[in-house]
């Protein structure tokens, strides 16, 4: 016997239309592809009345060209989205799909959920004992954060692999809520803040994402100690531009973070030294685990230095 | 909220009423009695709950009950036909691919659904297709050998 | 001795198609309809008085059958008969966050965890130390009011004379090594099925356990109820490696609840509740002094070691003895001076883990012989081969080494691995390095001491011809239950379709100490073989009675009966069956095996530990790969050689050393489990980081047959000995690769960066000196 799910209502939406009428409701919550969700569930650190499973919904579906650029909607497993030919001409993109749990999370989980994935913590992601036993958490039920007593904002870091790898090529994100649609680019779509990272309102959900036509080849470093399974210590895409690299974090912040560089390229141990140190100084990984934060700081920046070499 | 799903499972077609809270781990072991799926975490970072749905790998423990519903399920106890093992069943047992035997149903169903895909694959893509199973007696050697043998007693 | 029909060769496990069908019933399986759930209420502080505990509004609550507290048990528990001290639901204070506290079974998991929550529950805190060093502290405050300074146990051994090797010694070095505390983490959460029936007042347990007749002893004692009026059953067993060595609290607390609900409870752990109750290797500070001549002999050993051993006893005392007693028995040192302190903190109880006792010791010794050689310009290789025993010998500190294929086994991996050729000539980043060990096959003398024989194996002869082996040794994945159908098969001459095992059901099978310190290849074996021999000395005489013969003269072989180069006719098999019953109707013969005085160890307090009839050894090369900008380290390859003695099963002995190496492998890189403020850091199977199959290396393995001349076949134990190896030999190779020493346990890339970094800036100084 697992531990206890709480007692919810799962709709299945057909269209963006019914879903988001769905999650205007009190306490409804997104299902996407339920890897880390139901987790959450099973852990307390979700409470929903009502999940609204989005795997039915047709305008979430589907990888295609848009222009020179492409079309992904958000509900496009890893899997599919790691092997899709049109998608490979962003490599950062592939790879950090790839990279993404096991095989079995892959098959189901989505580009959506994993650009929505919640903010990690040792204190957060813990069981309801474990929380309770410690007085929660700022980011949920408690007031303090733990990993930083004296700031006043949760230092969860932000985990996904996926948006790093999309922000460098440029992506936006098409968003369907009450007041009708949006777009937003999706270095905007994130606040630097572990509890409330997301600048979703109530009731939005992501429907896909566009991307431009890629400028350069790219490529995503994942920082972690096992090849499998486990989420990003830090991870930094990078993508070759006419003038140099952009370069993005994630894991090292409450937010998938743009790395302010923009020394154009010359190919010399000098610029791939500025790089790193551009890296190391937008990285700002705390003790959110238990690997140093110090040393995800510098080992992202070197591995994104020598990820900038090998793309030049 | 309860409803009712109508899934195969292991080849037999069944329906049933189960509430939407439930996991799919809960209801082939405790509704079913398919006890072969094991729960080896809490939550999704073991591998020991892996069945095929529709063919492909997937984790019982982090899936709804109703999320089977018209698709086809299968575990480890479907896999021995007329008590006859499956290669890769063959395989584990000849090459010690098991040891304490827990991990054994999630490992076997992993690699069933890479063999399908992919019947001759490399170590590499053992170890990648693999890669959220934990085991904690073999080392992974002999399970990789494992996976190796059954794929060539089937070419 | 070679000449075997059956044993020697590969052989699958007797259980394994239940394993690969899924028809294998682990303890969490066996629930039905009726059973109750049960759940547990944990102290949230790790250190207090219980203020209040009040359970009448979780009583009062529909479909809550029972509730149990400590009041329910007022008889503490723990496997060394002289150090129980802890009780299955915490009493007056809790001692370490998580510790049981309340217990309850109710007709369904909801409402199981709905009489948790109406359980009020107050704590008046107490200041909580979670490492030795706090513990010790002199004004600490105490964990148990009887040990004073928070030391569970201090051992003081000198052997020869320390201060008279370091006079004769060329070479002295003294270093100090931190070990992180590692989890057993084997892949079946704990759980435990308990069924009382009040009419006859008996209770039946199946329990995921590798020492069922402890965990019978131990409920019997704290239900206090006849040891007769209890079965306890092992199951199918999710793996153990030490932490089911002993009655765990969720066992009783599930027999508690039976016994008070008047029915079947299941109370299954969730994988945080399974690393809560923890038993695993505690973390170890080794401070080292080794001396040594200009060639490499050693001349004296001084070490001193301290564990933070948890909240309770445990086999915490054993564990400290571990770590000094097999210092000696791999080398021949004669001047050993050990000082053991085993430390109480706030923390869940550590205990037995593979190789118990012996890892972060084992560790320490091996990197500094390294260095040591390094210094002296020797060969890692030569170096160990300068302190070779010469078997048949016993150790200074009394222990019997009565076969010793370390000389092959080093040999073995220095040609494997091509170290002549390639060690010191890699690339920067890329390197070699290699350490021994050993372990015991099974300890002489038993934590519970009965007087009884340590094994016994009953062996049944069937009317339809077929053997029923009745043992009490718990299959956890090792394979027992194999080695001894093996064992019946090979000494009665006849297919393995004909023996079937019948194992752990106290109802049926002999008593067995259990499986732990790798002790029932080499104990239950030889019993196996004896009893065998019992049955084949009964079916010779009935065959020679047919035959017409001398029973001397009789062979038995190939599921016949002959009389080799005589005329009379073979017998077969069936037909010596009938003739065997009806001399004297249904034959259960029996066989045991007890230790032979000599082995048991040195007359000093505590000297049983580490006594053993036979030490597996093992040499071990490790090859890595080093990312300097990362700190991350990649195993490439490892050659491991072990002397099993002999391998009864080659396919279950090569399984074990890849296991064993595997594991100290995970302890080496990954493994640890930290604390803050006595919360678990890693209690799931993300932070608790051991490898996956993707970063998990080739393992070579070499199986080295010295043949024991106690072991059964010659056979020693092959489960744990390789383990040891793998931390020292991979903190080697990255000295080989980087020129980096770390003293430290496991090396996860942020530790190494951090030591290539300070090396760097030593290098920087150096340089700018020069």
């Amino acid at each position: 016997m697992s531990e206890l799910l709480p007692d919810f209502t799962l709709i299945r939406p057909a269209t963006v239309a019914e879903a988001v009428a769905t999650l205007g409701r009190e306490g409804a919550q997104v299902l996407a592809g339920g890897t880390d969700k139901l987790v959450q569930l099973r852990r307390g650190l979700a409470v929903p009345d009502v999940l609204v499973d989005i795997g039915a919904i047709g305008e979430m579906q589907g990888i295609a060209a848009e222009g020179a650029g492409l079309r992904i909607g958000a509900a496009v497993t890893l899997s599919d989205l790691a092997r899709d030919p049109l998608a490979r001409a962003y490599a950062s993109v592939t790879e950090a799909a790839a990279s993404i749990a096991a095989p079995g999370h892959r098959a189901v989980a989505t580009i959506g959920g994993n650009l929505c994935l919640d903010t990690r913590c040792l204190y957060y992601n813990q069981s309801h004992w474990w929380r309770q036993s410690n007085d929660f958490c700022l980011k949920y039920q408690g007031t303090v954060c733990h990993v930083a007593p004296r700031g006043n904002r949760c230092r969860a870091a932000f985990s996904g692999d996926l948006a790093p790898a999309l922000m460098v090529h440029g992506a936006t994100l098409e968003i369907a809520g009450p007041e009708g649609r949006r777009r937003v680019a999706l270095a905007e779509f994130y606040v630097e803040d572990g509890a409330a990272f997301l600048t979703l309102a109530p009731g939005e959900l992501v429907v896909s994402i566009h991307l431009p036509a890629p400028a350069g080849p790219s490529a995503y470093a994942k920082l972690r100690l096992r090849k499998s399974i486990d989420f990003p210590l830090a991870g930094v895409a990078l993508a070759r531009t006419e003038r140099g690299f952009d370069i993005a974090l994630t894991g090292t912040n409450s937010c998938p973070k743009m790395v302010d560089f923009d020394v154009p390229f010359s190919p010399d141990d000098a610029y791939f030294t500025a790089l790193e140190k551009a890296v190391q100084k937008a990285a700002s990984p705390q003790r959110t685990t238990t690997i140093q934060p110090h040393y995800r700081r510098l080992a992202i920046a070197a591995l994104a230095a020598r990820t900038a070499r090998a793309l030049a | 909220m309860s409803r009712i799903i109508k899934l195969e499972v292991n080849g037999r077609v069944v329906e049933d009423l189960v509430p939407d809270n439930l996991l799919l781990v809960d209801y082939l072991r405790e509704r079913l009695a398919l006890t072969g799926t094991k729960m080896g975490c809490d939550g999704g970072e073991c591998g020991a709950c892996t069945v095929l749905i529709d063919g492909v790998a997937r984790l019982s423990c982090i899936t709804l009950a109703v999320a089977a519903d018209g698709c086809a399920v299968e575990t480890i106890e479907g896999q021995a036909p007329g008590g006859r093992l499956s290669p890769l069943q063959r395989a584990f047992h000849e090459h010690l691919g098991t040891q304490c035997g827990f991990c054994t149903p999630g490992m076997i169903m992993a690699a069933e659904s890479l063999l399908r895909a992919n019947p001759d694959p490399s170590e590499a893509e053992i170890r990648e297709a693999l890669g959220g199973n934990l085991c904690r007696c073999t080392g992974y050697v002999k399970i990789i050998r494992s996976v190796r043998a059954a794929a060539e007693a089937m070419a | 001795m070679k000449d075997h029909s059956t044993i020697g060769r590969p052989a699958p496990l007797v259980d394994g198609i239940e394993k690969v069908t899924g028809r294998a019933r682990y303890t969490a399986d066996l629930a039905d309809r009726d059973t109750l759930t049960a759940r547990i209420l944990r102290s949230p502080v790790a250190h207090g008085r219980i203020a209040r505990l009040d359970t009448s509004r979780a009583e009062a609550l529909p479909g809550v059958l029972a509730v149990v507290t400590g009041a329910d048990c007022d008889v503490p528990y723990g496997v060394i008969p002289i150090a129980q001290n802890e009780f299955p639901l915490a009493r007056d204070k809790v001692r370490y966050r998580g510790e049981p506290v309340a217990a309850v079974a109710a007709v369904d998991a909801g409402t199981a965890e709905a009489a948790l929550a109406l359980i009020a529950l107050e704590i008046e805190p107490l200041p909580a130390h979670a490492t030795a060093a706090e513990a010790r502290a002199p004004d600490a405050t105490l964990l148990h009011d009887d040990k004073p300074g928070n030391i569970e146990r201090e051992v003081h051994h000198e052997f020869g004379s320390a201060e008279a090797g370091f006079a004769e010694a060329d070479l002295i070095r003294e270093e100090t090594f931190s070990c992180a505390e590692v989890h057993h983490a084997m892949m079946e959460p704990n759980a435990t099925l308990a069924e009382y029936d009040p009419e006859r007042a008996r209770l039946t347990l199946h329990s995921c356990t590798q020492v069922p007749f402890y965990v019978h002893l131990a409920v019997a004692r704290c239900l206090q109820m006849d040891t007769s009026r209890i079965r306890v059953v092992k199951p199918f067993v999710g793996g153990g490696f030490g932490h089911r060595t002993e009655t765990l609290n969720f066992e009783i607390i599930a027999a508690l609840l039976a016994r008070k609900a008047g029915g079947k409870v299941l109370l299954r752990l969730s994988r945080e509740e399974t690393f809560l109750t923890h038993r695993g290797r505690p973390q170890t500070d080794v401070r080292l002094k080794i001396g040594m001549k200009r060639d490499g002999t050693l001349t004296a050993v001084e070490a001193e070691v301290v564990m933070a051993g948890g909240a309770y006893a445990g086999y915490g005392l054993v564990t400290i003895l571990y770590a000094g007693a097999l210092i000696h028995g791999l080398y021949a040192i004669e001047n050993v001076k050990y000082d053991g302190y085993r430390v109480y903190t706030n923390t869940p109880p550590c205990g037995a883990m593979r190789g118990h006792g012996t890892v972060d010791m084992r560790h320490a010794f091996e990197c500094m012989l390294d260095r040591m050689a390094r210094e002296l310009g020797l060969d890692p290789f030569a170096l160990r081969r300068a302190n070779l025993l010469e078997a048949p010998t016993f150790t200074a500190n009394g222990l019997m080494v009565n076969s010793y294929g370390l000389p092959e086994a080093l040999d073995r991996v220095e040609a494997a691995s091509g170290w002549a050729e390639r060690r010191g000539k890699l690339p920067r980043g890329r390197g070699l390095g290699m350490a021994c060990s050993h372990y015991v096959s099974g300890a002489a003398k038993p934590v519970h001491w009965t007087g009884e024989p340590h094994a016994v194996v009953q062996m049944r002869l069937e009317f339809d011809g077929a053997v029923t082996v009745l043992t009490g040794a718990s299959d956890i994945g090792q394979g027992s239950s194999t080695i001894v159908a093996l064992a019946a098969a090979e000494v009665l001459g006849i297919d393995m379709g004909r023996v079937r095992v019948v194992a752990n059901d106290s109802e049926v099978t002999p008593k067995d100490n259990g499986s732990y310190s790798s002790r029932v290849t080499f104990m239950v074996g030889n019993a196996a073989i004896e009893a065998a021999r019992a049955l084949r000395e009964k079916l010779i005489l009935a065959a020679a009675e047919k035959l017409e013969a001398d029973p001397a003269d009789v062979v038995c072989e190939g599921e016949s009966f002959f009389i080799p180069g005589a005329a009379q006719s073979e017998l077969p098999w069936q037909e010596v069956v009938y003739a065997a019953l009806a001399r004297e109707g249904t034959l259960t013969e029996k066989g045991t095996f007890r230790t032979p005085e000599k082995a048991q160890g040195g007359k000093h307090r505590g000297g049983a530990v580490g006594s053993t009839m036979g030490f597996s050894y093992g040499a071990q090369v490790v090859e890595v790969s080093v990312d300097e900008a990362t700190g991350q380290i990649t195993v490439e390859q490892v050659w491991s050689a072990l002397d099993v003695g002999y391998a009864i099963n080659p396919l279950a002995v090569e399984g074990q050393i890849e296991g064993s190496v595997w594991m100290g492998m995970a302890q080496a890189m990954s493994e640890e489990t930290a604390w803050r403020d006595g919360l678990h850091a890693h209690a799931n199977l993300l932070d608790y980081r051991f490898p996956t199959i993707a970063e998990s290396p080739p393992v070579e393995v070499h199986i080295v047959e010295s043949i024991d001349p106690l072991g059964p076949f010659g056979a020693k134990e092959a489960g744990e000995g390789a383990l040891s190896g793998f931390p020292p030999a991979l903190v080697n190779a990255v000295a080989d690769a980087l020129g980096i020493d770390v003293n430290f346990l496991p090396v996860t890339p942020d530790r190494l960066l951090e030591a290539v970094i300070k090396w760097r800036r030593a290098q920087k100084r150096a340089g700018g000196a020069a």
